[in-house]
Formats: C-alpha cells, sequence, structure tokens
C-alpha cells in the first residue's frame, strides 16, 4: 500500500484523480480476489447447504400447512393453513404429554451429566500414574453410546444399577416424593447408567477446561494460604463458567435429538401412520424444534454473558 | 507407673515432632491434602467404583454373549456362566453375514470420515481465518444445522435421494459429506474453525509473502498442523458413522446394508419372526445372540479406539474443542 501513496504525491495534481480510480479499483480487485478465495472453500459446504438443507427444511416446513397424502404416483397436498399445529397443541392427547415429560426429564438429566461430568473430570485431572487408562475407559462409552446397540443394551436393562433395589432407593424415592414427581425419578434410575455414558465428551470438555486455568493462579493462591477445598471454590469453578455452559449447550443439542427421547418416537410414529400423515408429523417436528431453538437462544445468551463477565473481571 | 510413662510420652512426642514423622505425614497426606498416598487411594477407589460402573453393561454384553441357553434361562446365573458357549457368536455371525456386512460399513465409516475430515476442514479454515462477506451469517447457518432434529427433512431427503437413485447405495452417506452434510458434519466444522484460531498467524502470513496460494498453503501447511484435529474429527466421525442407524433404517434397507441394520433385523433373521417383539418383550433365548451381535459390531471400533486413544485424547486437549 505504502509505495502506491508515494508515488501519488509525487505525480502532478490533474492525474490524481484517474489514479485515485484505478487505485479503488485495484484495491477492489485485490479484496474480491480474497473474498473468492473465502467463497471457494465455502463453496461445497454451500451447495450441500442449499441441496441438503435448506430446500428439504423448506419444503418440510410447506407440507406442515397441508394434509400429505402418500400414493402410487406421490404426494397429494391439500392445504389446511395452521390445522396441523392446532391438531398436534389441542388436540393429540400425547404429545404435549410427552413434551412436558421430556422437559421434566430434561431437567433431571442435565444437572445429573453436568455434575457427574464436573466430579469425573475433576478426578482424572489430579496426577496420579495410570490416569490413561481411567481416562480412556471414560470415553469407551462414546464409541458405543450411539445407535442400534445402545437399544439393545437399553431394552435388556443392563442400564440398571443394581444398587438401586438392593438399598430400597426406588421405594425411598416412592415414599418421599409425590407421585407425579417420583415417577420420572424412577424411570430415571432405571437407566442412569446410560445417561451418564452420554457424559463422555462432557468430561473430555470439562479436562480441557482445567486446562485453560494458568498453573500460577494455584501456587499464589497456595502461597496464600487456601486449602485445595478453598481453590476449587474459588478459582476453579468461576473460571470454568464458560465451560460449565457449553457443556449444557452440548448436553440439551445431545438429547434433544437422541433416538430414546420419545417425543422423537412419537414424530416417527406418526410419519407412516396414513389418518394424520406425514404432514402432521413434521408440524410436531417442526414445534419441537422451534422450542429448541428458544432453549437454545436462552442458552446462548447465557454463554456470552458468563464470557463477558470473565472477561470483565479478568 | 507415672515415671515410666512420661519418657515414653515425650519420646511419642519427640518422633511426632521429628523428621522421620514429619516425612511420613508428607507421604500419607501430601503437601496439600490432594497430594500424598490417602488422597491418592481415594481418588483410584472413586474412579474404580465408577468405572466399573460405567463399564458394566458392557460386561453385560460380553457374559451374556456366552452364556450358553440354560445359563440364560437361569435367573440364579448372573455374571460368570458356568461354561463357555461360542455358538451364539458363530450364530451371530451367521445371522449378521458379517464379512458383507463388514465390508459395506467399512465403506461408509471410512470414506465417510476421511471426505468430512477434508471438506470440514476445508469450510473451518474458511470460517476461522478467511475474510468474507456474510461469514458471521454463515456460521450461524452451521450452527443451525447442527439443531436441527433430522425428522425434519428425512422424508424429503427420501424423496430427492430416490429420484436420483441413490438409495441401497454408500451414495445417500458419501455425498452429502462430499458437500459439507454429512453426519453431524457442523460440528467438526465448528471444531476446526476453533483449532484454525488457535494457530499463530505469522505462519501463513509468511508462506502467502513467499508467494503462496491460500490452497497450496491449506494443503501443505495448514492441514499437515492440524493433525491432532483431524484425528479427533476422523475418530468420531467414524464411529458415529459406524453406529449410525436413524437414518441407515431409512436409505439402506436393501442389497447394501451396513451393520447395524442386520442387527436390528437379527432375531427375526435367526428365530423367525417374534410373537412378542411387538411389544419389546425379552426373549432370553435371543438375548445371547443379540448380544454377541452387539459385540461384533462394537468390536471393530473398539480395537480402533485402543490403538488410537492415547492421540486421541491427547489431540482433543488440545483441539480446544471448548473454547
Amino acid at each position: 500500500m505504502n509505495p502506491v501513496i508515494q508515488s501519488n504525491e509525487s505525480r502532478p495534481e490533474s492525474n490524481e484523480k484517474s489514479e485515485l480510480r484505478s487505485r479503488k479499483r485495484a484495491k477492489f480487485l485485490f479484496r474480491w480476489n480474497e473474498y473468492g478465495m473465502g467463497y471457494l472453500f465455502m463453496l461445497p459446504w454451500i451447495i450441500g447447504f442449499l441441496v441438503f438443507m435448506a430446500f428439504p427444511i423448506c419444503w418440510s416446513l410447506y407440507l406442515t400447512f397441508n394434509k400429505v397424502r402418500f400414493t402410487g404416483e406421490g404426494f397429494k397436498y391439500e392445504w389446511i393453513g395452521l390445522q396441523n399445529y392446532r391438531d398436534a397443541l389441542l388436540k393429540d392427547n400425547e404429545y404435549g404429554v410427552q413434551i412436558i415429560a421430556f422437559f421434566q426429564q430434561m431437567i433431571l438429566i442435565l444437572p445429573i451429566i453436568i455434575i457427574f461430568a464436573l466430579l469425573v473430570a475433576i478426578l482424572l485431572n489430579q496426577n496420579f500414574p495410570g490416569r490413561f487408562i481411567y481416562r480412556a475407559i471414560f470415553f469407551l462409552p462414546v464409541i458405543f453410546s450411539t445407535g442400534q446397540v445402545l437399544t439393545e443394551l437399553f431394552q435388556q436393562g443392563a442400564g440398571d444399577v443394581p444398587f438401586i433395589s438392593q438399598y430400597g432407593i426406588d421405594t425411598f424415592v416412592e415414599e418421599n416424593f409425590s407421585s407425579s414427581l417420583a415417577e420420572p425419578i424412577i424411570s430415571l434410575l432405571s437407566m442412569i447408567i446410560i445417561i451418564l455414558w452420554s457424559s463422555g465428551v462432557q468430561i473430555l470438555i470439562f479436562i480441557a477446561g482445567f486446562q485453560t486455568v494458568s498453573r500460577t493462579i494455584y501456587e499464589a493462591v497456595r502461597i496464600d494460604g487456601a486449602s485445595p477445598w478453598e481453590s476449587f471454590w474459588k478459582i476453579t469453578l468461576p473460571s470454568i463458567v464458560p465451560f460449565i455452559a457449553l457443556n449444557l449447550l452440548y448436553t440439551t443439542v445431545d438429547l434433544f435429538t437422541s433416538p430414546i427421547n420419545p417425543v422423537m418416537e412419537q414424530i416417527r410414529k406418526h410419519m407412516f401412520n396414513v389418518s394424520t400423515g406425514y404432514g402432521y408429523a413434521s408440524a410436531l417436528a417442526w414445534f419441537y424444534f422451534l422450542l429448541i431453538i428458544v432453549i437454545i437462544a436462552l442458552m446462548l445468551w447465557f454463554l456470552n454473558s458468563s464470557n463477558r463477565k470473565r472477561r470483565y473481571t479478568a | 507407673m507415672k515415671a515410666e510413662l512420661t519418657p515414653n510420652k515425650r519420646s511419642v512426642r519427640s518422633f511426632l515432632e521429628g523428621r522421620k514423622a514429619q516425612k511420613i505425614k508428607m507421604l500419607v497426606l501430601g503437601q496439600h491434602m490432594n497430594d500424598g498416598w490417602l488422597a491418592k487411594i481415594f481418588i483410584y477407589y472413586l474412579l474404580s467404583i465408577v468405572a466399573f460402573l460405567y463399564l458394566q453393561p458392557f460386561f453385560y454384553m460380553i457374559t451374556t454373549m456366552l452364556k450358553d441357553l440354560t445359563d440364560l434361562l437361569d435367573p440364579t446365573v448372573k455374571w460368570i456362566p458356568r461354561s463357555i458357549d461360542w455358538s451364539n457368536l458363530e450364530r451371530a455371525f451367521k445371522g449378521l453375514k458379517y464379512p458383507e456386512s463388514l465390508l459395506n460399513t467399512t465403506t461408509i465409516a471410512l470414506f465417510g470420515s476421511l471426505i468430512q475430515v477434508l471438506v470440514c476442514g476445508m469450510t473451518g479454515y474458511a470460517l476461522a481465518r478467511l475474510k468474507f462477506p456474510g461469514k458471521s451469517i454463515f456460521f450461524g447457518l452451521v450452527f443451525l444445522t447442527f439443531l436441527i432434529p433430522p425428522q425434519i427433512i428425512i422424508i424429503p431427503l427420501y424423496v430427492i435421494f430416490s429420484k436420483l437413485g441413490w438409495l441401497n447405495t454408500p451414495f445417500v452417506f458419501l455425498i452429502p459429506a462430499l458437500f459439507g452434510q454429512g453426519l453431524k458434519s457442523a460440528l467438526f466444522i465448528i471444531i476446526f474453525r476453533q483449532f484454525f484460531r488457535s494457530l499463530p498467524k505469522a505462519l501463513e502470513e509468511a508462506a502467502l509473502i513467499d508467494g503462496a496460494t491460500v490452497i497450496r498453503m491449506f494443503f501443505r501447511i495448514i492441514m499437515p498442523l492440524s493433525l491432532p484435529a483431524c484425528l479427533v474429527v476422523f475418530l468420531f466421525s467414524f464411529v458415529w458413522y459406524w453406529n449410525e442407524f436413524y437414518l441407515t433404517s431409512f436409505f439402506l434397507i436393501n442389497d447394501f446394508t451396513p451393520l447395524s441394520i442386520r442387527l436390528g433385523s437379527l432375531e427375526t433373521v435367526i428365530y423367525g419372526p417374534n410373537p412378542v417383539a411387538e411389544a419389546k418383550a425379552l426373549n432370553p433365548v435371543t438375548e445371547g445372540t443379540k448380544m454377541a451381535g452387539a459385540f461384533l459390531i462394537v468390536f471393530p471400533p473398539l480395537l480402533l479406539y485402543m490403538v488410537a486413544q492415547r492421540w486421541f485424547v491427547e489431540g482433543i486437549e488440545r483441539t480446544g474443542v471448548v473454547d
């Protein structure tokens, strides 16, 4: 840039305008060259997004306003406006109940996963010989915590922990909570291992999060006489708040799209139901999706504000 | 008596204040309570319990697989079978048509994840370092695709794929992966973006000044430098493609069937249709075979993980999936 400016100054003034224009053009070309590279790298994704994402999404959104019948020649549409949504929310006596049940479950599962992952991550972050083996074990479930194998194990009740019935924890829960609350808790206990299995990624996120806190802070605090207990509450926990938020986000997305989620099954059931049809199933999926978006937006806001706070205090 | 005790007491006190006792105390309790023996034993104890609970379904899978019929029906036999029986494994091997479906699954998982590493790397790089208008919008869209439940788009996709004649071929997975819409591509793009942002900028500037094009720089400098990120993405992607069931159950039902689909129909293939299968009732007779099938599916990625786990865990820590 610099030589151009210098040469510009040495030239007579009459030439300045055309010089300026060509300089602008050069700058424009240079910039678009750079932009072109960016778009080139993005190109596969953009095509894929349009063909395999945007188009199907718009199509299914269109379907939600229709009664869709699958005949021999293809789809038959019948425009019914918001009727599908109205049916889903007001008429369907399963959908609403299941969404509420799912949220109840999620509110219970989220803290279980986060706290469990945090505890395990703290333990694994300690310095002791053989921690690589333990790290490997705790990450193992990621390999088979998805798909058909999980469903198979889940059906066999392999996710049960023996001591829950041995120590009478389930009867304790039944006696001490109201029945509406006891039921989800017991169903959670029956698949507690499967739930804990989905915390592999979260553990790793926390371990990576601990690495971001610099050792000098701990040393300084120790010299000032803080116990490890205090330094955990005063240093570690506040500095990993963004990671907790991130884990919340990841876990929520994971739970929302997990195959053992009852709402997903409901949608799948309606997809092949002749009387309700795919339009209705799409409406169910869309409403569910909008709910996710709202919750995720709230979480992002939390993530953002915690990040800002952290920067401010640092 | 009293006269005898006092020197004893004194010696105890002097021992406690002595150097040896301090050393022992250091060993057992550590300098800060969390680096002595006591803490270590506690950590091992806790971790072992949790690890056992964690691995319990896996143990269940293996023991059930090795039980013969009498053991399966006998509720008193829980963990250790009375005799080891390999017939379950054999039956599952045949029922899954293991060699053929293993090849199918491997094709999808291997090529799918290799393509994903490349394409998501490119997209992630563009989002991390290249300048172009609308970048933040694109990033938002990438994030949005992560949240979309597959149920929304599955039927339109089915129609598209059937029009193109891709159903029951590996293309249903490979082509979307090629265009950055594979399984959880959005997550991988985000991982790559975070990783590229942590690389020093000076490297790229130096390469550009030396006259390298962006494409050349990406393949010659950036990708080789991001091996840990590539490994993490490859392994995640491999395992997720390997286990994928939902999309597969729509797109690959005939001809080109991977392992996961075969496992779903294993019971009917071997034992004929189960009259109570609709109620998802447990049939103890078929349980052993099903677990053997599950084991056969899990085994190859398990091997891969055992080989790669060290780099894997390290890689994740270094990629900053976080940040």
